[in-house]
């Protein structure tokens, strides 16, 4: 296995009295897309800062390479930062802002230049830009360029802070793409940060999901996506129905838990470990997009009633009362039986949507 | 809208302006006068003009003037701006402090700052004259240079100062390719603003001109003794058209510098 291109060891920060980021810790490899994902607020922004250089550490390391940079300045770590705002140079023409990096290094004569911002520049599809001053492009195109000014330096990393915050579904849609293959074309390291789990989850190799300056966990978008370390992780990616269940036994494939007065099994392999002993209260996350409603019958499901069937373009959600508790499926299509409110109905899931986590002190039922 | 009130209010607005600049105005219109007398009018005349050009120590005055207002504005505008650099790395509080001690020479009555003025520089020995005149003009020039250049620097935005380092430009590299070129326009009227204050002073002045040098205002003021003459309507009416030359071209600047990056 290959050693990791920047390693970050137990990292604290503050801000006066505040705790911003508490004891991060995590390896990025060579050629990845990682993504910092997390709400507005959980640091995920400092850490990026932290790896530029712009903000400094209160303890813990930062190793590129195997050395550390956490004492260097800027302008002395090779990561290059594609700032949220972009921050084109106003005063500089889109020529001079991408050669920007080269000039002030003085790493290449003139002409060597002119060839490698034509490169960036094809690689960006923006050619033939070079002229304009950066107050006569459209938000995409500035975007285009910041990105270009970064990736002339041929950085270590390239990080990339909520890049495309400011453009529009569309546009945004279209540049995820964009940005995923431009990474596999550059094989350069991504570092991005986003709060939104959809642009995360489609272009990460892996994910690091932060709150509260915490680690909450690391993995595959998968992963991440399917088994949840913790009922924050659980909450925050996917809709889910997140649930307080009673656990009544647990063996080696399943665990019998009762959510009111159903008793249903869980696959084991899709549960969280946790230190959980029968009749101890646990939480039960399943999406809501991989339950399936049916009119008869069927083993291991949920029985109730429908209470609100809400068409919501290509999808359907339904609510159902099992017991008390609201249960949101999310279909695509009607599966098995045309149901209306009123009607009694069982609910089952795929048993990959299922997970089992174990209970947290302020665990409330956060979508009740 | 009603339109009575709206007519009220322009004839308002006008007679104030008319109230405000007819002084003006008189002394340009009897700069033409025939008559060195100011209870008539006799008949259009560039003589007086004429005779200006001829009063050697009037040129002369005008010369020293021109030649404090520059050496003061660039004196000025250099050490002005490397104080508002010198600000974006220092404490909040700090700041303030700095800004209190900048903005102090503004609040310090003229009359006052001119004896300290003259007693340090008999103390250091100084002789009065060119030096003393762009020493002490520069004293309350700088503050003006700070106060806008400063306000400019707050507008910048952090991140591309952010950027620029990202990208691996040292501290003067910053300041020579991002600041310095974005401040630009507001040093530049900063010191045109210099220039028309320096040219404008009287008081500072008049105890700091030598024997031998004199500023134009404070020979207009010596003349005035004698008698207002309509060589001194002349001289005024060329000091104002200088005047609202150099204002109107710092518009001109500040105008064109908003337009060029309205990001």
């Amino acid at each position: 296995m290959q050693a990791p291109l920047l390693q970050l060891r137990t990292i604290n920060k503050y801000y006066g009295r505040s705790h911003i980021l508490k004891d991060i810790s995590f390896d990025i490899m060579d050629g990845e897309f990682l993504t910092l994902l997390g709400p507005s607020g959980c640091g995920k922004t400092t850490i990026l800062r932290c790896i530029a250089g712009l903000e400094d550490i209160n303890s813990g390391d930062i190793l590129l390479k195997g050395r550390s940079i956490k004492d260097l300045a800027p302008n002395k770590r090779n990561v290059n930062t594609v700032f949220q705002n972009y921050a084109l140079f106003p005063h500089l023409n889109v020529y001079d802002n991408v050669a920007y990096g080269p000039r002030v290094k003085k790493s290449m004569s003139e002409k060597e230049l002119r060839k490698r911002v034509a490169d960036v520049m094809e690689l960006v599809q923006m050619s033939g830009y070079e002229e304009r001053m950066p107050h006569q492009l459209s938000g995409g195109q500035r975007q285009r360029i910041a990105i270009a000014r970064a990736l002339i330096n041929e950085p270590d990393i390239l990080l990339l802070d909520e890049p495309l915050g400011a453009l529009d579904l569309k546009l945004r849609k279209y540049m995820q793409t964009e940005l995923a293959q431009l990474q596999k074309q550059t094989k350069t390291t991504f570092v991005y940060v986003t709060h939104d789990q959809e642009e995360a989850l489609n272009m990460s190799d892996r994910i690091v999901v932060i709150s509260e300056g915490e680690l909450q966990q690391m993995g595959s978008p998968r992963e991440i996506y399917n088994t949840p370390a913790n009922l924050f992780v659980a909450d925050f990616i996917g809709d889910r129905n997140i649930k307080k269940v009673q656990l009544l036994e647990k063996n080696q494939e399943y665990c019998k838990v009762m959510l009111g007065r159903s008793i249903i099994d869980i696959k084991c392999s899709e549960c969280v470990e946790g230190p959980y002993s029968t009749g101890e209260t646990t939480i039960l996350a399943i999406h809501m997009d991989k339950m399936r409603i049916s009119c008869d019958e069927i083993p291991n499901s949920l029985s109730g009633e429908v209470r609100l069937i809400h068409y919501a373009g290509s999808q359907i959600r339904t609510e159902v009362d099992v017991d008390g508790e609201i249960i949101t499926v999310v279909e695509y299509q009607r599966n098995n039986c045309d149901y209306e409110i009123g009607d009694k109905v069982s609910v089952s899931w795929e048993e990959s949507g299922a997970v089992l986590l174990p209970m947290e002190e302020d665990a409330g039922e956060s979508n009740a | 809208m009603n339109t009575k009130p709206k007519r009220f209010r322009i004839f308002y607005l006008s007679l104030f302006f008319v109230i405000l600049y007819i002084p003006v105005l008189s002394v340009i219109l009897y700069s033409f006068n025939q008559s060195p007398s100011t209870a008539q009018w006799t008949g259009f005349t560039m003589d007086w003009y004429k005779d200006l050009f001829q009063d050697r120590v009037i040129v002369e005055a005008f010369k020293i003037s021109i030649l404090v207002a520059v050496s003061t504005s660039i004196l000025s505008a250099i050490l002005g701006t490397a104080a508002a650099i010198g600000t974006l790395n220092v404490t909040k509080r700090m700041e303030k402090t700095i800004n209190g001690v900048m903005i102090l020479p503004l609040l310090v009555p003229e009359v006052a700052l001119g004896v300290s003025l003259l007693l340090f520089f008999t103390a250091l020995k100084l002789p009065f004259g060119y030096l003393t005149l762009v020493l002490s003009h520069s004293l309350f020039c700088v503050p003006y240079v700070y106060i806008m250049v400063q306000l400019r620097l707050k507008e910048i935005d952090k991140s591309i100062i952010e950027a620029a380092k990202d990208l691996g430009a040292a501290k003067w590299q910053i300041i020579k390719t991002i600041i310095l070129p974005l401040i630009m326009p507001s040093i530049l009227t900063a010191s045109l603003l210099a220039v028309a204050i320096s040219l404008d002073d009287v008081v500072i002045s008049t105890y700091m001109a030598g024997p031998t040098s004199t500023t134009l205002p404070v020979h207009v003021f010596s003349m005035m003794r004698v008698g207002v003459t309509p060589k001194i309507n002349a001289l005024c009416t060329l000091i104002l058209v200088g005047t609202f030359v150099i204002v109107g071209f710092s518009q001109f600047i500040s105008k064109k510098s908003n337009q060029k990056e309205s990001i």
